[in-house]
């Protein structure tokens, strides 16, 4: 009785203490590495935001591992799943803390999850520079321990207006998906429509899994919408598009970061000529398909064989490239207070990888990127339209 | 009016949509009783084996279908005998779970070799992709072809179910398996056979609708849990039920979105469900089941 | 050496295991323990409702999420204290689960699946839609109760309140299982006219297994949002269900000791998949898979075959055996057995 009791208790405590994390050296830099963390989706709907900006991150890792590293220490990338949900990112954001003491985080895959890990994040005070969440909440009002180098919300969706309204539009109107993404991007929209006293002509739902548009574009047709603002994935964007012209609708979208691989898109509505009137914000400045793009084409194909170089790696490169500047600004004695101070010197530093320079002005602001590029689809390819800098 | 045939018109063409991957329930619902779970990512698989063979490798089109059929009835066939066959006289929630991992794996894997290739890939239609003219609506031609598709797989196993020796064996096997068998019919092997056939409509649908839904690992799941509210909605052994339901469902929405409002579009399809089962507890052409004691 | 284990002495192991946690643990590992009892209470009240009263219900994790937003709306938006709010939202939920018994009355196997998951969607479209009151998609934050006074951080305080929550709602399960109320389910999931024909009113019975899953479910929830300090409707969806439905049939359906040990397996499972990222979704199929396979009326009753000692009645549902004689007339029929006929 007593031995087998004795064998139970160890296989439970043992069940439970494999829960039991060991723990790492203080920080998460060694003499020998620095463990970087990043939390977004690797599975599900979303993924391209969480496993492929990851990607990325890992390709410009090992760029500069190769390069010798940074002070000789290697970096390691240590991934974390958020499944997009807030619950989802407390606790990746606990493990990657807590269990896997990592000494910085670089990532955030989805608003909502982002949005919610945050107290946590503040709470320990690590260190983490945010790749592609867009919520307002997160970088505002600023916290001296995170940054962004995505545009935010509020500034895509002012500079969707704004572009429609430079171009002379009468009627506006707005299709949105209403979970937790589209709407981090709608309330600042609807906020800036009220600020110009203007009312949309339209406001339609979408669903990310939509088949079909054509009840939407009938309806924006019926009040005669000449500019669209579409917040938006490219599923219902192309369906919304392609049911459009087959109703003979054609007015001027206006897209965002979400749908902005625009061969993808025209791919994706299949009817020739769909892009004609469309435009939408950029954070990359070369497509990539692009020349430019040949070397980090070259490092997924290596790294990850099934994978084709894509936008959603691009904003893990660039991203990654402005912490590892500060990881060497930071210097061979590394502390997280100086690298947050490094972050705080990053100043017009260009990336290649975005369409202006990054300027971090702690504690005014820590969001580091005021460039929203355009781009427009002329000849079967994207062509950059200007590049507008808010200050 | 204008807006009333097109609402109609665009209910019937997603309302295919979802009959299709209803009918593939149905089928396999109609010998097993058992409704998998994974045929949603079996449409899936089938899509994008067909999207690795016509875009990838480069095959002409109906080669690459017919070859997706064949890999989606092997894979139908493999779901019977690793999650069915063993588990069949253990209930309907274990065969129901088994069918849970064998959809989780088959989005995983791929999301493994497909994923990293862009988020929704766009597959060529059978003909152009320009719209055409019926009536006083535009509809796309590929909504024409699954259509057209959906009521001729209706034909096909109606005529099957009424007339053929197999039909035949499919139909005693599930009133009554015991009896099935006493008179020789080969049980486990309509089985198999069944869940192979499903399985074949699902990838065939899927080449057909791609054009249309764009593929993705994750396609399956919404379109299965519409299609089977949609063969619910219908009546499980119902096979003209199935696209009854695809239909109703799909005009539903159309209807519910263009009066009340989009934001309504994607939860009228579970409230109309709600209300109908309560005054049709076996669906609408369902059979009321006699109850065994 | 022989291996005799009670249920009773695993239980209690675990418990004090569980006891013990927060003093060896760090933040994450504490927290990972504090949703597994979470799961632990989820898995015993769909055990009653599916397990042993036969109701194939889908709408488990919207009873969850009923509860989580209960709690944390009466919080936020009417400031009333923790306390007070955390019961209410279990009440709503099983109110609301209550109501299903209805449709039940009517509807059985896959078309009350159907309906009940039906509801379930539209319970999550409100709780994403309906922004004046539940914020939401993307959720809102919630305040975590104090405990200060007892000298505890939130954490660690809201945990043990899980601990002593899941300890008294196992061993009401327990009893319920083992009165006329736990006789009336299993009665009327493996015979409903029989039962029906020996005085169980099918109406009550019904109810009460929708009450008592409703206020399981909806007590997890009001736990839920003091863990997190967070709600959000993403949270309550259909993977959400189907992880409930995963942990009683691993563990072993019409088993209170099988719910525990689904429910506690399933959470150590996910968090073994963090390793797999990307290919997470391929071992949890493969995982779920072999499970069900290896043990198709779920690890409690491996258990109890193979561990003596182990004592607790089961309750599987029996099935009308018709399928099972399929597969051996099959073969005798057609000899794959090998061999003649017998």
């Amino acid at each position: 009785m007593k031995s087998s009791r004795f064998v139970l208790n160890l296989t439970v405590a043992t069940l439970i203490g494999g829960l039991v994390a060991v723990g790492h050296a203080e920080d998460g830099a060694t003499k020998d590495e620095i463990k970087i963390g990043a939390f977004g989706p690797l599975a599900g709907p979303v993924y391209m935001y969480g496993k492929l900006a990851m990607n990325g991150l890992e390709a410009l890792f090992d760029k500069v591992n190769q390069e010798g590293g940074i002070y000789g220490r290697k970096l390691k990338l240590v991934r974390e799943d958020d499944a997009c949900k807030p619950e989802g990112g407390i606790a990746a954001v606990k493990k990657l803390i807590y269990d896997d003491k990592v000494f910085a985080i670089n990532g955030g895959g989805c608003s909502n999850a982002t949005l919610a890990a945050k107290p946590e994040i503040v709470k320990a005070g690590i260190p983490f520079v945010v790749n592609s969440a867009v919520a307002d909440g997160i970088s505002s009002p600023p916290s001296p321990n995170i940054f962004t180098t995505q545009l935010t919300a509020t500034i895509e969706s002012r500079a969707q207006l704004k572009y429609a309204l430079e171009q002379k539009a009468k009627k506006i109107a707005i299709v949105a998906q209403h979970d937790a993404w589209g709407r981090s991007r709608y309330e600042p929209m609807m906020t800036a429509l009220k600020e110009q006293l203007i009312k949309p002509v339209n406001d339609e739902e979408m669903t990310i899994d939509q088949n079909d548009g054509t009840v939407q574009a009938l309806k924006l047709m019926q009040t005669g919408a000449d500019a669209v603002l579409l917040i938006v994935y490219p599923k219902p964007a192309a369906v919304l598009i392609r049911d459009s012209l087959k109703l003979g609708y054609k007015p001027l979208w206006v897209g965002q970061t979400a749908i902005q691989d625009l061969p993808q898109l025209q791919e994706q509505v299949g009817i020739p000529g769909a892009l004609e009137k469309f435009v939408s914000i950029t954070t990359i400045p070369a497509h990539p398909d692009d020349p430019e793009m040949a070397e980090w084409r070259e490092r997924i194909k290596k790294l990850f064989p099934n994978d084709a170089l894509s936008v959603f790696n691009l904003m893990g490169i660039g991203s990654g490239m402005v912490v590892v500047e500060a990881l060497k600004r930071a210097g061979p004695d590394l502390t997280r207070e100086k690298f947050l101070k490094a972050m705080g010197t990053i100043k017009n530093f260009k990336t290649g990888m975005y369409p202006g320079p990054i300027t971090c002005k702690p504690p005014v602001s820590n969001q580091c990127n005021q460039s929203v590029g355009w781009i427009r689809f002329e000849g079967g390819k994207p062509k950059s339209v200007g590049v507008t800098t808010l200050d | 009016m204008l807006m009333l045939s097109y609402l109609l018109a665009t209910g019937i063409t997603t309302g295919a949509l979802y009959a299709l991957v209803a009918l593939g329930i149905v089928v396999v619902y109609k010998a097993t009783e058992v409704v998998n779970l994974a045929h949603g990512e079996l449409f899936m698989m089938g899509g994008f084996l067909a999207y690795t063979l016509h875009v990838m490798v480069k095959l002409p089109y109906v080669p690459s279908l017919l070859l997706a059929v064949a890999g989606s009835f092997a894979l139908g066939i493999l779901t019977d005998r690793v999650a069915f066959r063993p588990l069949m006289k253990e209930g309907l929630a274990s065969v129901l779970l088994a069918t849970i991992g064998i959809s989780f794996l088959l989005k995983g894997i791929a999301r493994v070799f497909w994923g990293g290739k862009g988020d929704y890939l766009a597959f060529p239609p059978l003909v152009s992709p320009e719209p055409i003219r019926i009536g006083n609506v535009m509809i796309m031609s590929q909504q024409l072809v699954v259509l057209l598709a959906t009521l001729a797989v209706m034909l096909v196993f109606g005529v099957f179910f009424k007339t053929t020796r197999a039909g035949k064996f499919m139909q005693a096997t599930a009133s009554n398996p015991r009896a099935a068998t006493l008179v020789g019919i080969h049980v486990s092997r309509v089985y198999m056979y069944t869940f192979g056939v499903g399985a074949a409509v699902a990838g065939a649908s899927a080449v057909l609708m791609a054009p249309l839904t764009l593929l993705y690992p994750d396609i399956g799941f919404v379109l299965f849990i519409k299609g089977f509210a949609a063969a619910v909605l219908g009546g499980l052994t119902s096979v003209p039920g199935a696209i009854v339901g695809g239909l109703l469902v799909g005009i539903f929405e159309q209807l519910a979105a263009g009066f009340i409002g989009t934001t309504i579009q994607d939860v009228s399809a579970f409230i109309v469900i709600m209300f109908a089962l309560i005054f049709l507890p076996t669906g609408i052409l369902g059979v009321r089941g006699i109850r065994k004691i | 050496m022989r291996v005799v284990v009670s249920h009773r002495a695993f239980l209690v192991v675990l418990f004090a295991a569980l006891a013990v946690l927060p003093v060896v643990a760090n933040q994450y590992t504490l927290f990972v323990g504090n949703l597994m009892m979470l799961y632990i209470i989820l898995a015993l009240g769909l055990n009653l409702l599916v397990g042993f009263a036969g109701q194939l219900a889908f709408a488990n994790a919207a009873m969850y999420g009923i509860g989580a937003y209960g709690a944390a709306l009466l919080q936020v938006r009417l400031g009333l204290s923790y306390w007070i709010a955390a019961p209410c939202g279990a009440l709503l939920a099983m109110a609301i689960g209550t109501l299903l018994a209805f449709p039940a009355l009517r509807l059985s196997g896959i078309y009350l699946a159907l309906a009940t998951l039906a509801f379930a969607q539209f319970t999550q479209w409100v709780l994403l839609h309906w922004n004046t009151v539940t914020f939401g998609a993307g959720g809102f934050p919630v305040p975590q109760p104090d405990f200060s006074a007892l000298g505890m951080s939130p954490d660690r305080g809201i945990y043990y309140v899980t601990w002593v929550v899941t300890v008294v709602l196992l061993a009401f399960a327990w009893r319920v299982v083992r009165s006329r109320v736990g006789r009336a389910f299993v009665a009327m999931r493996d015979r409903e006219m029989a039962a029906q024909a020996l005085g169980v009113d099918l109406l009550r019975y019904k109810a009460v297994a929708f009450a008592l899953s409703g206020f399981y479910a909806g007590t997890a929830g009001a736990l839920y949002p003091a863990v997190l300090a967070y709600v959000s409707p993403e949270g309550f969806d259909l993977f959400q269900m189907i992880l409930h439905k995963a942990m009683i049939v691993v563990g072993g359906m019409g088993s209170i000791v099988g719910s525990v040990i689904g429910a506690s397996l399933l959470v150590y499972l996910l968090e073994l998949l963090r390793q797999f990222k990307a290919t997470q979704e391929i071992v949890f199929g493969a995982l779920l898979l072999a499970f069900v396979l290896f043990q198709p009326r779920g690890l409690v009753y491996f258990v109890k075959r193979y561990v003596p000692g182990w004592a607790e009645p089961l309750h599987y549902a029996s099935d009308s055996g018709s399928s099972s004689d399929v597969t051996v007339a099959d073969e005798v029929v057609t000899g794959s057995g090998g061999g003649a006929p017998r």
